[in-house]
């Protein structure tokens, strides 16, 4: 039976094999920085929704692109010091806590 | 080397890279949460959408490295689970569930759904956060319900797992 199963599994495989392996494992290794980035978009996006402020607008006040601001609301993005700065000023708040 | 069998949509991206990416997506989940904030609230007595958003990461995190991990000799019937609370028999290509046990705070509402080839062998189908008490309450879930049917109905007309010979095998796994 095993072998019928597999037959069958590897004729109907994808021709592109799948990238999820690959996108876990760096998730895994990237794990510490990540989070924070995940929480910063995670604030960012919700000072936005608050504040009733596109990607454009939220670009005007960082001084940045609309691109930007859509990268850094991925939550993946290795932020800079001067990006996190730009983010606490544009909002107000402190995203850093001494 | 292990390999991982699932569904694919037309692009070929595989239904496990795209539901983990959604779990990994702030603005995905901000929409998700905020259209389902009422079972969010009602079912979970959760308030605050950043944190659900935070949990939803941090235990797609979990669960994805379990998944990782899994080793070829790994015994997969560990982290999957019959969808039926109630089944607790072999069924022919069963519906099954995996989610996070033991989480501290509120359960985990996120579940990977597959179908069960055999010991050991699953066809991930799908996954959900699912908030309610039952599949069939809201939309996304009852897809993912759906999803699982079409995908044994398809591996039951194709003959992929012989009928008889399963329940043969289930059969002597129970003598």
């Amino acid at each position: 039976m095993k072998q019928k199963t597999l037959d069958y599994l590897e004729s109907h495989q994808s021709e592109t094999p799948s990238q999820w392996r690959e996108e876990a494992n760096w998730r895994r290794e990237n794990k510490a920085w990540l989070r924070h980035s995940q929480r910063i978009a995670v604030k960012t996006l919700s000072f936005m929704k608050r504040e009733n402020l596109t990607q454009n607008a939220m670009a005007k006040r960082m001084n940045c692109t609309q691109q930007y601001v859509s990268k850094i609301l991925r939550g993946t993005e290795n932020l800079t010091l001067e990006t996190l700065s730009k983010l606490e000023a544009a909002m107000g708040t402190q995203l850093i806590v001494d | 080397m292990m390999a991982d069998y699932g569904l694919s949509d037309m692009t070929g991206t595989m239904t496990i890279q795209i539901v983990f990416n959604q779990w990994n997506n702030p603005e995905w989940l901000w929409d998700f949460f905020t259209k389902n904030f009422s079972d969010l609230e009602s079912f979970f007595k959760i308030t605050d959408v950043d944190q659900a958003i935070f949990d939803t990461m941090e235990d797609g995190g979990e669960l994805e490295c379990l998944i990782l991990d899994i080793s070829p000799d790994a015994n997969l019937d560990l982290l999957f689970r019959p969808l039926e609370n109630s089944r607790a028999a072999e069924m022919t290509l069963g519906k099954e569930k995996a989610r996070l046990q033991n989480r501290m705070g509120h359960a985990s509402w996120l579940r990977l759904y597959a179908i069960k080839l055999e010991t050991g062998y699953y066809i991930i189908t799908g996954g959900a956060i699912k908030l309610t008490r039952t599949m069939q309450e809201r939309e996304h879930t009852l897809r993912e319900l759906l999803k699982m049917e079409q995908v044994r109905n398809v591996l039951i007309e194709q003959g992929v797992v012989d009928i008889d010979g399963f329940e043969d095998y289930t059969n002597e796994l129970t003598l």
